[in-house]
């Protein structure tokens, strides 16, 4: 891949509205409302493992208390997201934290042009909010039994850790707690089907996840 | 709709695996060894609103206490469901009650052909299930706003109002006219991304349904 090429996963771009309900429009339109009367401490922003995270109870149990505000969107991959957070999403708000966690369905996107729609998120949200710090997720291994996603997404969280570890403004957490059992197997139990967390996965990702965020929370703000 | 034309809604199919993960067959699999283990009274079969039902508390409250089987995969069209019937779904099992609940993903149909393929479940269902009897849920609006989706989806559920009873042991239970507000909008509250529902939206389905099923199995409850 030559360095000319734009990379489709780092250049902003809405859904179409290819079923006609236009729902996703609906929820960014929702979100830049939100951003105008809420005041979050942390914003998590993302595809369906941030906003379902909404609809269970860890979400009021762990979350609601830290004022943090879901601009989770199903099926969106990082051009997605890099488009709503560069449209208004980020806008009127100063958050401490942004919770960043997509990737996943950014299917027929290398791991490299993958990690450089994460890395261009993480810029945006630096030039928008030069005072919060981004904490990237890394990318949970899907379906029952070992096959070419699982190996693509670990391939993104390795190059995503290895650029963000010079980064000040920006830091890599792993949220793995180990669903792949040693038969290379995930159970339903944990994702009902093979992607998305039940509620008992939800609570394994999610309290050390705000462990860190209340530690985060805790320090006083950078300058 | 004539007798000779094949209505494309109602050919079975299953999913293509065009992720790379098979998850859609690991789901389909998983549903045929639970048929050889367990003896549910109730069978929820369907796409993700049936699916995610089983995450939430209404199922625990609504559904388990009546041995209910949760058969939904996110996304399924009539053809899926019709296939994954006809393939290992309905083996060894025998229900007394099957909830039926697909036709908002078949995006390629005309409503007449949607209506046609959940008429062809119900039909498949009471050929493989003679005793059983057969629940219908009316497909929910959807998108914030008024838009096609909605006339589409009121249009199926006028032609399964009418064609439903005349399949005996076939009831049609249509909640739709919960959702939508005065102005017209459909709420976060009951549809976090103007389809899916949330635990509220949910009990506003399930409380019907409920009664229904508690109604039907007493009545053909054996002394």
């Amino acid at each position: 891949m030559s360095a000319e090429d734009p990379n489709p996963a780092a250049t902003p771009t809405p859904c179409e509205d290819n079923q006609g309900d236009g729902r996703w429009m609906s929820m960014h339109n929702r979100f830049v409302s939100d951003s105008k009367d809420k005041e979050p401490d942390v914003l998590f922003a993302g595809d369906s493992l941030v906003q379902l995270m909404h609809q269970f109870g860890i979400w009021r149990q762990l979350f609601s208390p830290l004022h943090c505000l879901n601009f989770g969107i199903g099926g969106d991959g990082t051009q997605h997201v890099l488009w709503r957070l560069s449209n208004g999403e980020l806008d009127n708000i100063s958050p401490k934290v942004v919770v960043l966690w997509v990737g996943t369905n950014n299917h027929g996107h290398t791991p490299e042009q993958i990690c450089g729609g994460i890395m261009a998120i993480v810029q945006v949200i630096k030039n928008k909010l030069p005072h919060a710090h981004t904490l990237v997720l890394s990318i949970l291994p899907r379906g029952k039994s070992p096959n070419p996603l699982r190996e693509r997404n670990a391939r993104v969280n390795e190059l995503v850790q290895e650029a963000l570890s010079s980064l000040p403004h920006a830091s890599f957490f792993d949220v793995d707690p180990g669903f792949v059992h040693t038969d290379g197997s995930i159970s339903h139990q944990d994702m009902y089907d093979y992607l998305h967390l039940t509620p008992q996965g939800y609570q394994a990702v999610c309290e050390p996840l705000h462990a860190r965020l209340k530690s985060m929370l805790e320090k006083p703000a950078e300058n | 709709m004539s007798g000779e034309e094949l209505n494309p809604a109602a050919v079975a199919q299953p999913v293509e695996d065009v992720q790379g993960d098979g998850r859609w067959i690991s789901l389909h699999t998983r549903f045929v060894q639970e048929c050889k283990d367990a003896e549910p009274d109730v069978l929820f079969v369907g796409d993700s609103m049936v699916q995610l039902m089983r995450q939430y508390e209404v199922w625990k409250e609504f559904f388990s206490p009546l041995h209910a089987l949760n058969f939904g995969i996110g996304g399924d069209t009539t053809c899926n469901v019709l296939w994954r019937l006809q393939n290992g779904e309905l083996e060894n099992i025998h229900p007394r009650v099957v909830v039926l609940w697909v036709g908002t993903n078949n995006h390629q149909h005309t409503a007449e052909q949607v209506a046609g393929g959940i008429l062809a479940i119900a039909q498949l269902l009471t050929s493989r299930l003679p005793k059983a009897k057969i629940v219908v849920l009316g497909l929910l609006p959807r998108g914030e706003r008024p838009n096609p989706l909605r006339e589409k989806n009121t249009a199926i559920n006028e032609f399964l109002r009418s064609w439903l009873p005349r399949l005996g042991q076939v009831q049609f239970l249509d909640v739709s006219g919960e959702f939508i507000h005065s102005d017209g909008t459909i709420i976060p509250r009951d549809m976090f991304d103007f389809l899916h529902l949330t635990q509220t939206g949910y009990r506003t389905v399930a409380k019907p349904l409920s009664d229904l099923l508690l109604q039907i199995l007493e009545e053909t409850s054996v002394c």
